[in-house]
């Protein structure tokens, strides 16, 4: 481990992605998480989760998939691999920040 | 207080630690209230229209009543597998809309276990204590039937939302009270208060939890 300032991830410290990211990343590795689903669990409004959801698409961290269930469109989610490793190493980050163990 | 992109300051390592046990948390108790007030709503139904089944055969068809003296063992039991198959379907859909994977099946398999488990409870613990082959008097299986079943409610909201505990406990003051005050009316009573308060129930997670 190095002993250099820490330095946190910008892409996934910040409020809205942190959260993001931590609902993601917490799932099963092949796990698909619904548009919808997200924007529910943290109260967030379509535009800025699609904001929000696009810089980590362009990091990334996250992929979309688009397809029809039930006759209807719906949008899933879900982590990278690289999303995955970006999120460990954060928590790391983090944990090394606060000097406490986070899992 | 916003930086040059719109978006707030950065947050303190601090913030951060806790934006993500808030999340974890939110997101596991989201995936667990899947489906869960269609599900209280048909319960309410099934237990109302057990209920007034049960008074209407008691009422307007007395002998019938005398000829099978085990018809509502029967009547339970085919409303009780009714609501089973009902609410596997209504919780593996409504899962299915917010995530596919092995995280959301394990989620959807331990919410159906738990409440299969109450449900199974409700017939075995009167059964089991003899309750059923003794003169125990109707009333008070059903009203441990229903005390467990609201208890599975309370535990389930202690767990996850507080305001599915305050439905176990409407559950249980609509069996309860009527059965001691309401007479012969009892059931009728019973049905209606049931209803309101799975409806009531229903209506506010909509609107605010929208699950």
């Amino acid at each position: 481990m190095s002993d250099g300032p820490i330095v946190l991830n910008d892409t996934i410290h910040q409020a809205t992605r942190l959260r993001i990211m931590t609902l993601l990343a917490y799932q099963s590795e092949t796990e698909r998480v619904a548009y919808g689903f997200i924007q529910k669990t943290l109260h967030l409004t379509g535009g800025n989760l699609t904001v929000h959801l696009r810089k980590l698409e362009e990091a990334g961290y996250v992929a979309t998939t688009k397809e029809f269930l039930r006759a209807k469109p719906r949008t899933w989610v879900q982590a990278t691999p690289a999303g995955r490793r970006a999120f460990d190493e954060y928590l790391s980050n983090l944990e090394r920040t606060l000097q406490m163990p986070l899992r | 207080m916003k930086d040059r992109e719109g978006q707030k300051e950065p947050l303190t390592p601090t913030e951060g630690w806790l934006a993500i046990q808030n999340t974890l948390d939110s997101s596991r108790s989201a995936m667990y209230l899947a489906g869960w007030p269609t599900i209280a709503l048909l319960w309410g139904v099934i237990v109302a229209a057990g209920y007034l089944s049960h008074y209407a055969v008691e009422t307007f068809a007395a002998p019938f009543a005398e000829d099978y003296p085990w018809f509502p063992g029967a009547l339970w039991g085919g409303l009780g597998f009714v609501g089973m198959v009902a609410s596997s379907v209504i919780g593996y859909r409504a899962s299915r809309t917010n995530a596919i994977g092995r995280t959301a099946a394990s989620v959807g398999l331990r919410v159906f276990f738990f409440w299969m488990s109450v449900v199974a409870a409700a017939f075995i613990v009167p059964a089991a204590s003899g309750m059923w082959t003794s003169d125990t008097d109707a009333d008070a299986i059903r009203g441990v039937a229903i005390g467990i079943v609201a208890l599975g409610y309370i535990l389930f909201g202690i767990l996850h939302h507080a305001a599915i505990a305050l439905v176990g406990v409407g559950i249980a003051g609509a069996f309860y009270a009527p059965t001691h005050f309401a007479g012969d009316a009892a059931f009728v009573v019973s049905a209606v208060l049931m209803l309101m308060v799975v409806v009531a129930a229903w209506v506010w997670f909509r609107k605010s939890v929208g699950a």
